[in-house]
């Protein structure tokens, strides 16, 4: 057995809400998973299933080898977690929390705590109301990274971390996965899973759309081209796997499918070309063509 | 002021069952009370007689004030006056906190402030509905009190003083609220307040001197001497008294920021020392528990110094019959004394019990739960770290309270602890049952647990005047709790063995349920 999280078919309902509708997860050890999704797709819901907070109502799942619902305590020896939205007890100081959560993991190493506080810039003695959402995050991923863990479940870690500290986060992740330790990270920031991942899973309403590396899921969707003609390419138009053509003077705009590549190469070369781009797809465009397509 | 009439919208969405059970609770109240007692006391000389064994009883004149008028509306006035202030107080302080201050610290004042809403509105909303809901209160509760054949005017003049009451404590919350970036300090602090101005009229009313009850809004709330002479000015001192600190409360708002206090925050270590859960909830627990515990000994230290010298002071033919229709005949006075006033108090201590038994789904609702529990940490075991303090808390408190009364009594402190401590299995039957709604309906687990308190509080109070009886009077756990300082021959082990273990199978299937259920945020 391979994988850190191994989920199928897994339902959860609240009332008459259907929150997860027949999920499907892998994540490998040793891997960087992304966990991508739109707000309210079912992400959360799944890291709760995964801590054992929850019941799922349908569905198979294993995390680390065993039932994360039977076996929770045994298996959070195995693991640490960051919440999306962290609370913290008002009266203790951010030092406190990472060291009593520390403590109940089994210690943590003082020198990686320290050198993490420094890193994330984080004071340790202030009380925890008095911290901005950015760093109650911190404090969670300050005590998750010192932990000794062989899982990180982090769930929307750095929607309240400016660009500094989301760099910072990270270099920590690529530290992680150097260690051998299995990382979940869900996430809508899409640049964040593009540098981080090895693989994703794209969910939407509770149902597992698309999983596989970066490369697989580039395959499914098309590619930019931006090119500038000698002449006019009438044939383009009419080819199939072609779509949004512009035509602007000499430039052209289009986005092809893959099969179409090399017929589309033929029409710009007859035309003349002076200039050529093609951009693989970002994320960003292989996100909104499968919102896009779900919804409509 | 921008935004105001729509954050009182908001209030009272949001209040929208909580406000009418608590106003048509307490209106009804009264008419009830004025009713029973024209049926239990038929006549003046019942009445007379009455009044004068209240009179001398200390206890009575500490709870409940002196007597004015010995007709109907003036003993029902003398019955409700103190306590429906004193609950109407506690019930605004925690709305206007709850509409102020714990806005804030949870960040949603932030989301508001951001849209066009004032700097004042949030308050200003507070301030609105929650005096607006005690006057309502006090207007409704007079076509009860009328019904029963009272004078309008002086009913009207009642449900005011009552009313008054309550204003004045949310004005009170509306100053606390500025002055700490905690809700919970806030809450505390406010409470405090209306501590100190609950014993000021206790003292007034019970010792010799009167001056200290004009000082209280608790006072005025008696000295406007509804049914018995009507004195319609002493209203005018809950004005000047709710207009000053609302004014006081604006005024400082503007001088702090969103979110801030005016007392500061103070810096803390940075390195932690606390071990697991039971260390954390340690910690979470100490500080109101030393309160509390400071509080209840320093109410027992009040209830034996009263004591003293009852036994001769009060050997009076009227309190030997009372003495002897509670204790049987030949109970010593100060016993019938110490017995009544811990059976109140004891529920006191209830609520504090509550306190620390509902803190693990506040732990729950406010998220704070998620991490901890992710971590190596059990349901059962973090449910029971923060059982174990409703568990020992309360018994911490009788002690502190029955010691200290026995102390300052000058003797007898095992016999006072020891009968105070007895209330222990009521006060864990209470403890059980919301234990048993955290499991079962987490949501509703703290309305369940303060509304089953509520309940058993307002059966103890009717069965005083005798309305009910048998198995709805069964239902309070108070009730089953023997005398020790009265009954000794009977053994008290029976019934404190029963609710020790009704106590424990209510806490035990809690406990069971909570691991069996999913996490429930807010």
């Amino acid at each position: 057995m391979n994988a850190a999280v191994h989920a199928e078919g897994l339902v959860k309902t609240f009332g008459r809400a259907r929150a997860l509708d027949g999920l499907d997860l892998t994540v490998d050890k040793g891997e960087v998973h992304g966990f991508l999704g739109p707000n309210g797709a079912g992400k959360t819901t799944t890291i709760r299933i995964l801590l054992g907070q929850m019941r799922a109502d349908g569905g198979r799942i294993t995390l680390l080898g065993g039932d994360p619902w039977r076996d929770a305590t045994e298996l959070h020896r195995r693991l640490a977690y960051v919440p999306g939205d962290v609370t913290l007890w008002p009266s203790l100081t951010g030092g406190e929390v990472i060291d009593l959560l520390g403590r109940v993991r089994g210690g943590l190493d003082p020198k990686r705590r320290a050198d993490l506080l420094e890193r994330f810039e984080l004071d340790p003695r202030k009380k925890c109301r008095a911290y901005s959402k950015g760093n109650r995050q911190k404090v969670a991923l300050v005590a998750a990274f010192a932990s000794d863990v062989e899982l990180l479940l982090l769930d929307e870690p750095t929607s309240g971390l400016d660009p500094l500290m989301e760099a910072v986060f990270n270099e920590c992740v690529v530290r992680e996965k150097q260690r051998g330790r299995t990382v979940l990270l869900s996430s809508h920031i899409l640049s964040e899973v593009e540098t981080l991942c090895d693989r994703v899973s794209i969910i939407r309403a509770g149902r597992t759309v698309e999983s596989g590396t970066l490369a697989d899921l580039r395959h499914l969707t098309r590619t930019s081209v931006t090119a500038e003609l000698a002449g006019p390419a009438n044939g383009l138009a009419g080819l199939p796997g072609v779509h949004d053509l512009t035509v602007d003077g000499a430039r052209l705009r289009c986005q092809v499918d893959q099969d179409a590549l090399t017929a589309v190469l033929g029409e710009l070369a007859r035309a003349g070309v002076r200039a050529l781009t093609t951009r693989p797809p970002t994320l960003e465009e292989l996100f909104l063509r499968h919102y896009q397509g779900a919804a409509s | 002021m921008t935004g105001t009439w729509s954050l009182i919208r908001l209030v009272l969405r949001r209040d929208r069952v909580l406000l009418p059970v608590w106003i048509v609770i307490t209106a009804l109240l009264p008419a009830s009370i004025a009713s029973s007692t024209a049926g239990l006391y038929a006549d003046q000389a019942a009445r007379d007689a009455f009044a004068a064994a209240s009179m001398s009883n200390p206890a009575q004149l500490a709870m409940r004030g002196v007597i004015y008028d010995a007709g109907v509306g003036g003993l029902t006035a003398w019955t409700l006056g103190s306590s429906l202030a004193l609950i109407g107080g506690l019930v605004s302080v925690l709305l206007v906190v709850r509409h102020t201050r714990a806005e804030e610290e949870t960040g949603r004042r932030e989301l508001l402030s951001s849209g066009v809403v004032g700097r004042h509105a949030p308050l200003a909303a507070a301030l609105a509905v929650v005096p607006a809901a005690n006057l309502l209160l006090g207007l409704l509760s007079v076509p009860g009190l009328v019904a029963t054949g009272l004078p309008a005017g002086s009913s009207l003049l009642f449900g005011l003083s009552v009313a008054g009451g309550g204003c004045a404590f949310a004005a009170v919350a509306a100053v606390t609220a500025q002055l700490t970036a905690s809700s919970g300090t806030a809450r505390g602090l406010a409470i405090g307040v209306g501590g100190l101005m609950f014993a000021l009229r206790a003292v007034a009313d019970s010792g010799g001197v009167a001056w200290p009850a004009w000082l209280s809004p608790f006072g005025w709330a008696r000295l406007t001497r509804a049914y018995a002479g009507d004195q319609w000015w002493v209203l005018g001192l809950f004005v000047v008294f709710v207009a000053v600190l609302a004014a006081g409360a604006f005024a400082l708002s503007v001088r702090r920021d969103v979110a801030g206090g005016l007392l500061p925050t103070r810096q803390g270590p940075a390195e932690g020392t606390l071990r697991g859960a039971f260390g954390l909830a340690g910690r979470l627990h100490r500080g109101s528990l030393a309160g509390f515990a400071i509080g209840f000994g320093l109410l027992g230290a009040l209830v034996g110094l009263s004591a003293r010298g009852l036994d001769t002071q009060l050997d009076t033919p009227q309190f030997r019959d009372l003495a002897a229709v509670i204790g049987g005949s030949g109970a010593r006075v100060s016993d019938v004394f110490f017995t009544f006033v811990m059976y109140v108090l004891s529920q006191l201590v209830t609520g504090a019990a509550l306190v620390s038994a509902l803190r693990a789904r506040g732990e729950e609702a406010a998220g704070r739960a998620d991490l901890l529990l992710s971590a190596p940490v059990g349901r059962l075991r973090w449910a029971l770290s923060h059982l174990a303090f409703a568990v020992a808390g309360p018994a911490l408190l009788l002690a502190v309270l029955g010691a200290a009364a026995g102390l300052a009594y000058d003797g007898g402190v095992l016999r006072v602890a020891g009968a105070t401590l007895a209330y222990l299995p009521a006060v864990w039957t209470v403890v059980g049952i919301a234990t048993l709604a955290f499991g079962v309906l987490p949501r509703l687990a703290a309305a369940i647990s303060w509304t089953a308190l509520g309940v058993f509080l307002v059966v103890d109070l009717l069965a005083e005047f005798r309305l009910v009886s048998g198995v709805v009077l069964d239902m309070s756990p108070f009730v089953h709790v023997p005398a020790l300082l009265l009954d000794g021959a009977a053994s008290p082990v029976a019934p404190l063995a029963a609710l020790t273990a009704v106590a424990g199978a209510l806490a035990v299937a809690g406990l069971a349920l909570v691991r069996r259920r999913d996490l429930t945020p807010a």
